[in-house]
């Protein structure tokens, strides 16, 4: 589970020369937001996104439409991308979770891949958004079971234990502090299939000090 | 599974692509009317025989179409950016090292006089300006990611030092140096042997996955394209005559080309006697010239008025199936009959008889060649051993097979039967006469008796003779028929050969291929002989030319009783050709026996290896996984005790490498060169299997 398994490797990139009318086109085109600029051997230049293509009125206002259609077609990719030291990127050898924290810290929602300073993919919040579904086994049906407990060592054993000995699998699993009841772990999600509600209900009502806060077919 | 939120972009969107050569007789049409994607990661194969302009294609892709070739009609969308019409420079930086490419031949693309570890750094020395060092550090980490064995000696040679599957590797290995997002492979394998070629696709497909890479695999055979890609475009004459999944093109073709094509090879296991090839009739038609309505026409067996007057478009048949034919699905409906006459015609059943003395018979057959000594002063001669301890029978109306990996030792073989080599030792008798003696001292009666098919009939037409005078001269030679009867001779063998006296007075260069290599033929049994050893015959033809020129072959046998040893590195034209098939590993017989005998257990393991190597145009057929390491030793110095040893992965243990193995008898002239007990060899599972279903065209009249 690390970037390198995520990322979107050979991503769609444009030259630093590329006018500014045709990378809008070409993102609108491809449906993307962000596009890589690379020079000779990949080499990240720079970054465009939708951010970069809203130019400050400011900058037009004080010429008349004529003026204005003429700057604009002049403009290129490199006179309006975040240039490459301001870029922030990551390596492909770092976990997912990792590249998360600096998007949520840095309030971004894309990642160049780089490996001495050549690009070699992108990951985006997409990518992240598709991973925690795939963590939590979206695509395949089953039991989705949130079951509350004690903040206390052993704890998710014994529910697992109690799973077991139904001789059930889990296909999915995930675990956070509860949001609002302090010293309460919540075992977020626990999959199963080819299981019923009311299996798992009894099946789980077993363990003492645990609560189901939720369960659903999904 | 994750793919799906990834951008829908394909890699490469060509739309429409017509390509032109610019020739002092005007434009030339190679490419017409071309379209087709390739998807993120996904492996498209484009297949078509030669001249079919599958080449052009890939070189419009990557702007290497020379002086006088231009793009002049389309689009060639890569990562959605339009590659035509863009300066060079602008096309560089679309481009950048998006797109890598890969050639037939290696040694043409590695410089002969630089290491391997020099040239590769030099890409990223001067692409990323990474330091030497470092460079060479990662083009070693590449090379083990090819599987090259020994990645840090390796980078310190020269290509020369190198076996051809290894220098197929490193250019493999250049190409993804950059981590191309399209890798263009034109023939990757076409120059190297089935068990190298085994090993080298099993890496591409193993490549894809790693680097996410989408390849565009450009091949003539169509076993090869089974085993590598997931879709399939087939191109005929400048166009792409139909497009999709493998397992649909192969097992329900929907345009009568690629029917045709089905039907023109042979499939591993399937032998004359119980099935036919049926060629494609009439040629492909010269770019210049093209028929007005569907460029098949002329040859197909389908053909209707309005095929003769539209051309008919690219059009999806079903969900990703698109074909250029006005009555694809008609045609799928009505299934295909052979023609009558054709049926008649190659039924009838020969008979050898077993009983009969073998008309040629080789003994221990030694052929050496001497190699100057490496040490400057007294060092001893060396051999390579090029034929060691070689013997076998050939019966009057038999063929006999020859198979094994290039430099194991069938060229020589047959070049000692013939004269062309001086035999060091053994005993060679022919028709119950001597000929373990160079050509120019035997008679010319057995001269005429012996005579050879070559593989490359270029090179062994004379240019500036006429087709008449060449085939003629053997008829003088000989005087197997009167000195005034000769013109009326060589017409009849023209018409024999199904080229017509038209033909008499052409000169080599006015003739395709496939008639050249009838040329050859012709000239070889103009005198009648006895014995026609054929090297190779039919390697360098297309399969549509291929299917007939066997045919002929075969046709020949039965008309005039020749008896034939055939040399072929394609299993599944030897099974189909031959009787009697003969395995060779580095200059000895490692199995002998009856063909079906011979691909079927018992194996010997080098047998099972062979076979599990050759690729097999059919999705539906599930083959061993055996692959052979390395290369076949040196001749000069061969292994001791089974040659097999080195590379055997049945190995059994020390008695392999000290003592020569034993002759094992598996009945009826079935004889395995090897260690291991019968009984054992015997409980083998079979190397092909091929899951159950109905197999279009190829039912029996």
């Amino acid at each position: 589970m690390l970037v390198k398994d995520y990322m979107t490797r050979h991503p769609l990139m444009a030259a630093p020369d590329m006018s500014l009318v045709e990378a809008q086109r070409f993102m609108g085109q491809n449906n993307i937001r962000h596009l890589p600029v690379v020079g000779d051997g990949k080499r990240l230049l720079g970054l465009v996104t939708r951010q970069s293509l809203l130019i400050d009125p400011g900058r037009l206002g004080s010429l008349n439409v004529w003026e204005i259609a003429g700057v604009l077609s002049g403009l290129k990719v490199k006179d309006v991308m975040i240039k490459a030291p301001n870029v922030i990127t990551v390596s492909q050898d770092i976990t997912i979770e990792e590249a998360a924290r600096v998007m949520v810290e840095r309030r971004i929602g894309c990642l160049p891949v780089v490996q001495d300073d050549v690009l070699v993919g992108i990951i985006t919040e997409v990518d992240l958004l598709a991973h925690l579904m795939e963590m939590m086994a979206t695509r395949h049906p089953g039991i989705r079971v949130t079951v509350r407990m004690p903040d206390v060592r052993g704890e998710l054993a014994k529910l697992v234990a109690a799973i077991a000995a139904q001789g059930w699998g889990i296909l999915a699993c995930g675990g956070v502090a509860a949001p609002k009841a302090a010293g309460k772990w919540d075992a977020a999600v626990l999959k199963m299939r080819d299981v019923t509600r009311e299996e798992v209900i009894a099946a789980l009502s077993q363990v003492e000090g645990h609560e189901i806060i939720d369960i659903r077919d999904a | 599974m994750q793919q799906s939120h990834k951008p829908q972009t394909p890699i490469l969107d060509v739309r429409d692509l017509a390509i032109s050569y610019e020739t002092r007789y005007g434009d030339v049409p190679a490419v017409r009317d071309v379209s087709f994607d390739i998807q993120r990661g996904e492996a498209h194969s484009i297949v078509g025989e030669s001249g079919c302009g599958k080449s052009t294609v890939a070189f419009g892709i990557v702007n290497f179409l020379g002086r006088n070739g231009r793009i002049v009609n389309g689009q060639i969308l890569f990562q959605g950016q339009d590659l035509v019409g863009r300066s060079p420079e602008e096309l560089r930086q679309v481009r950048g090292d998006r797109i890598a490419m890969v050639y037939q031949d290696p040694m043409q693309a590695l410089n002969p006089s630089m290491r391997i570890g020099d040239q590769m750094a030099e890409v990223l020395v001067v692409h990323r300006m990474m330091p030497r060092a470092r460079a060479l550090d990662y083009c070693v980490t590449m090379l083990k990611r090819v599987q090259m064995p020994d990645p840090e000696n390796v980078i310190r040679r020269y290509p020369h030092q190198l076996s051809g599957g290894q220098q197929q590797r490193v250019v493999i290995g250049m190409a993804l140096l950059n981590d191309p997002a399209l890798l263009i492979m034109d023939e990757p394998t076409t120059a190297l042997d089935v068990t190298v070629e085994a090993t080298v696709l099993d890496l591409i497909s193993t490549l894809q996955r790693e680097f996410d890479t989408a390849i565009m695999y450009i091949s003539h055979n169509l076993g090869v394209v089974a085993r590598v890609s997931s879709k399939v475009a087939v191109m005929y004459a400048g166009e792409i005559v139909e497009r999709a999944a493998v397992s649909d093109v192969y097992l329900s073709p929907y345009h009568p080309y690629t029917q045709g094509l089905m039907r023109c090879v042979p499939r591993l296991g399937q032998s004359k006697r119980e099935s036919f090839l049926y060629p494609i009739r009439g040629r492909v038609p010269s770019p210049k010239n093209l028929p007005p309505g569907c460029i098949f026409e002329p040859r197909c067996d389908y053909a209707r008025d309005l095929c003769r007057q539209r051309r008919p478009e690219l059009r999806p048949i079903k969900l990703g199936h698109w074909g250029r034919c006005h009555f694809a699905e008609e045609i799928v409906q009505m299934g295909w009959q052979p023609p009558e006459d054709f049926v008649a015609q190659y039924t009838a059943e020969r008979s050898v008889d077993a009983a009969a003395r073998p008309l040629l018979k080789v003994t221990h057959a030694q052929t050496f060649y001497p190699v100057a000594s490496q040490k400057l002063i007294g060092g001893k001669k060396q051999f390579v051993r090029a034929v060691d301890d070689v013997s076998i029978e050939v019966r009057k109306g038999e063929t006999l097979g020859i198979v094994g990996e290039s430099g194991c030792g069938k060229s020589t073989l047959v070049k000692t039967i013939v004269g062309m080599e001086k035999p060091t030792s053994g005993d060679f008798e022919f028709m119950g006469f001597d000929i373990a003696m160079p050509v120019s001292k035997r008679k010319l009666e057995l001269i005429q008796e012996l005579q050879m098919v070559f593989q490359n009939p270029d090179s062994t037409l004379n240019p500036s003779f006429s087709v008449g005078y060449q085939i003629g001269r053997p008829l003088r030679r000989f005087q197997t028929v009167p000195r005034g009867q000769v013109e009326g001779e060589v017409m009849r063998l023209l018409d024999m050969m199904k080229l017509g006296g038209r033909y008499y007075n052409r000169l080599p260069r006015q003739l395709s291929g496939g008639e050249k290599q009838r040329v050859g033929i012709a000239r070889a049994i103009a005198g009648r002989p006895e014995v026609v050893l054929c090297d190779e015959p039919v390697s360098a033809l297309d399969v549509s030319v291929q299917a007939a020129v066997l045919n002929l072959l075969l046709e020949i046998q039965k008309e005039i009783d020749t008896t034939m040893i055939f040399i072929a590195h394609d299993l599944s034209v030897v099974r189909f050709f031959c009787d009697n098939i003969a395995v060779m590993y580095l200059g000895q017989i490692a199995e002998i026996g009856p063909a079906e005998a011979i691909y079927a257990p018992p194996y010997h393991p080098y047998t099972e290896a062979l076979l599990s190597a050759v690729p097999i145009p059919d999705p539906r057929a599930e083959q061993k996984h055996i692959r052979l390491e390395g290369a076949v030793p040196s001749a000069l110095n061969p292994p001791s005790g089974c040659r097999f040893h080195t590379r055997c992965p049945r190995k059994i243990g020390k008695i392999c490498e000290t003592e020569t193995p034993p002759w094992r008898d598996a009945g009826n002239g079935h004889r395995i060169f090897c260690h291991i007990p019968l009984a054992e060899l015997r409980q083998m599972d079979p190397v092909v299997t091929v899951r159950p279903g109905n197999r279009l065209g190829r039912q029996h009249a």
